[in-house]
């Protein structure tokens, strides 16, 4: 379970979360929407250790995060997909997916995984040897997924996975996440601008403004919401 | 033999020195973007602490690994020390400080060894080998010159290429941000880079003290030819560096046997000139344009 309290982030005078508070539950997708500058990109930097809050806690089982550095965050099962730039452009596909789960120094699992993501992103297994620089758009953000999915992360922070992605691509990322969701208790913390397509697979939602939550529960119900829709979610 | 050969091999050895060399100036620059001026300063020291050794009755080898063993402690101590505490800091202040480590190495150097100036052993004979009735300018040591420099750099470029340990350390150089979301210890792959490179200086160290002499500034002249090497083969570029390195080497060599030894360090300032005037990105770069 993952757990924030309170959390405040500044950069410098500019105020980008006010003392939010959330809580993820295992095995569940949490949809985190807002507007442009409503502070979620920063919600998940925080959590992956990037950022470093001005108070406030984030716990995962427990266990206090804040303080840690990003690579140790990482080795605890939080696997982030950074919004865009992800991919090492100059290493090759195979070498970024290898990267993914390197610190989990399970060579035979590691192999497994990697072979998952190839049947998973077909465009990927051709591309294998190519230096990620050139790919698509698309391409580096199945790149980007799939190497956070073979660290077979306990907890997965998504930030705008759609970005760049066809549709279909699209629905194929979130079936599969949704099936290690039930699979593997997999917990994931989903950041879109599309409220719509997000609260479709969410089993949660928070929705954030200005660095403040403005309304959270379950996704479905917020999804009800005529007022709630017209004034953040915009359909 | 023809002189243009004599000095073709006289190249060559040298080049595989400076090759050496510039490719230690590499392997900083892409891991922290930094040009370590100290680089030549540590081979000296390292090469002291080598004849330190010869001087205390311990044989050669054991001496060339003291060599090499210290230069991968004084990379690693560089680093923690002096380049980690200013990591956040203008690129300038960095290359500042290797500056002022580069005085500090030279002037302790006198202090504990001695100012005069020493000679060094070579591994081997430095007399050319004989073939049939003629001998040629290539002694036993340029072979070994040759054959330790490319061993050296056949290690890294496998370590690099094929190990999983040399993938996080090029991860980790290419977007430290985006390696440690992946779980890679960014400091301690920059620690290791800052040590393999220093051992990279330090083997160019005890492979030229034979035939430079051994002061605590020797290690300056090859430092500004590894220097253009590295910026000729264009600075982020391993195979660049070698490459760079070589043609250093020959060019040098050309100059200082057509024109005069004395011409060779102006040599070098004409190359640097002329590539940073006609191809500043040098021949190798990926990238279109120098950052700095």
């Amino acid at each position: 379970m993952l757990e924030v309290v309170d959390l405040t982030v500044a950069y410098g005078p500019v105020v980008a979360l006010h003392g939010v508070s959330l809580t993820v539950q295992d095995a569940s997708i949490t949809a985190v929407l807002g507007a442009n500058g409503a502070g979620k990109t920063t919600l998940v930097r925080t959590i992956s250790g990037l950022v470093r809050p001005r108070a406030g806690s984030v716990r995962l089982d427990g266990r206090e995060l804040i303080r840690l550095p990003p690579e140790e965050i990482a080795r605890l099962g939080i696997a982030h997909v950074p919004q865009g730039q992800g991919v090492l452009a100059e290493l090759t596909v195979d070498e970024n997916l290898r990267l993914g789960g390197l610190w989990r120094r399970d060579r035979k699992a590691q192999r497994g995984a990697l072979d998952e993501t190839y049947e998973l992103f077909p465009p990927l297994a051709g591309r294998r040897h190519l230096a990620a620089f050139s790919l698509s758009g698309g391409e580096r953000q199945m790149l980007s997924v799939g190497r956070a999915l073979v660290a077979r992360p306990r907890l997965l922070l998504l930030d705008e996975p759609s970005l760049g992605l066809a549709r279909r691509a699209l629905v194929q990322i979130m079936g599969r996440i949704k099936a290690l969701v039930t699979e593997r208790g997999l917990t994931v913390l989903l950041i879109e601008q599309n409220a719509k397509s997000a609260l479709s697979v969410a089993d949660d939602a928070i929705v954030l403004h200005l660095g403040n939550v403005v309304a959270h529960g379950p996704a479905q119900k917020l999804a009800d919401e005529e007022g709630l829709r017209h004034a953040y979610l915009g359909f | 033999m023809s002189r243009f050969f004599v000095l073709s091999l006289n190249g060559l050895t040298q080049g595989a020195i400076y090759a050496a060399m510039a490719l230690a100036l590499v392997m900083i620059w892409r891991a922290t973007q930094v040009i370590n001026f100290a680089q030549g300063a540590m081979a000296m020291f390292t090469t002291y602490l080598a004849l330190f050794a010869i001087d205390h009755g311990v044989p050669y080898w054991l001496a060339f690994l003291v060599a090499l063993s210290s230069g991968l402690i004084l990379g690693a101590i560089v680093e923690r020390v002096i380049v980690r505490p200013v990591e956040s800091a203008p690129p300038l202040n960095v290359v500042i400080l290797t500056l002022g480590l580069l005085l500090f190495l030279e002037a302790l150097a006198p202090m504990l060894f001695g100012g005069q100036i020493r000679s060094f052993p070579p591994a081997f004979s430095i007399v050319g080998l004989h073939f049939g009735n003629s001998q040629v300018a290539f002694s036993p040591f340029d072979a070994f010159t040759l054959g330790s420099v490319l061993a050296v750099m056949v290690l890294l470029l496998v370590l690099f290429q094929k190990t999983d340990l040399g993938l996080r350390m090029r991860a980790a150089a290419f977007n430290p941000d985006v390696s440690r979301l992946l779980g890679i210890r960014v400091g301690r792959m920059l620690t290791l880079g800052w040590s393999l490179a220093s051992l990279v200086g330090a083997l160019a160290g005890v492979l030229i003290a034979p035939s430079l002499l051994l002061y605590p500034t020797f290690m300056d002249q090859v430092l500004v030819f590894g220097f253009t090497g590295a910026v000729l083969g264009g600075l982020d570029s391993a195979v660049g560096a070698v490459v760079g390195g070589l043609l250093m080497g020959f060019a040098l060599s050309y100059v200082g046997g057509y024109l005069g030894s004395d011409l060779e360090t102006v040599g070098a300032l004409v190359i640097l000139i002329a590539v940073l005037m006609v191809r500043p990105r040098g021949l190798f770069s990926r990238h279109r344009l120098r950052q700095a």
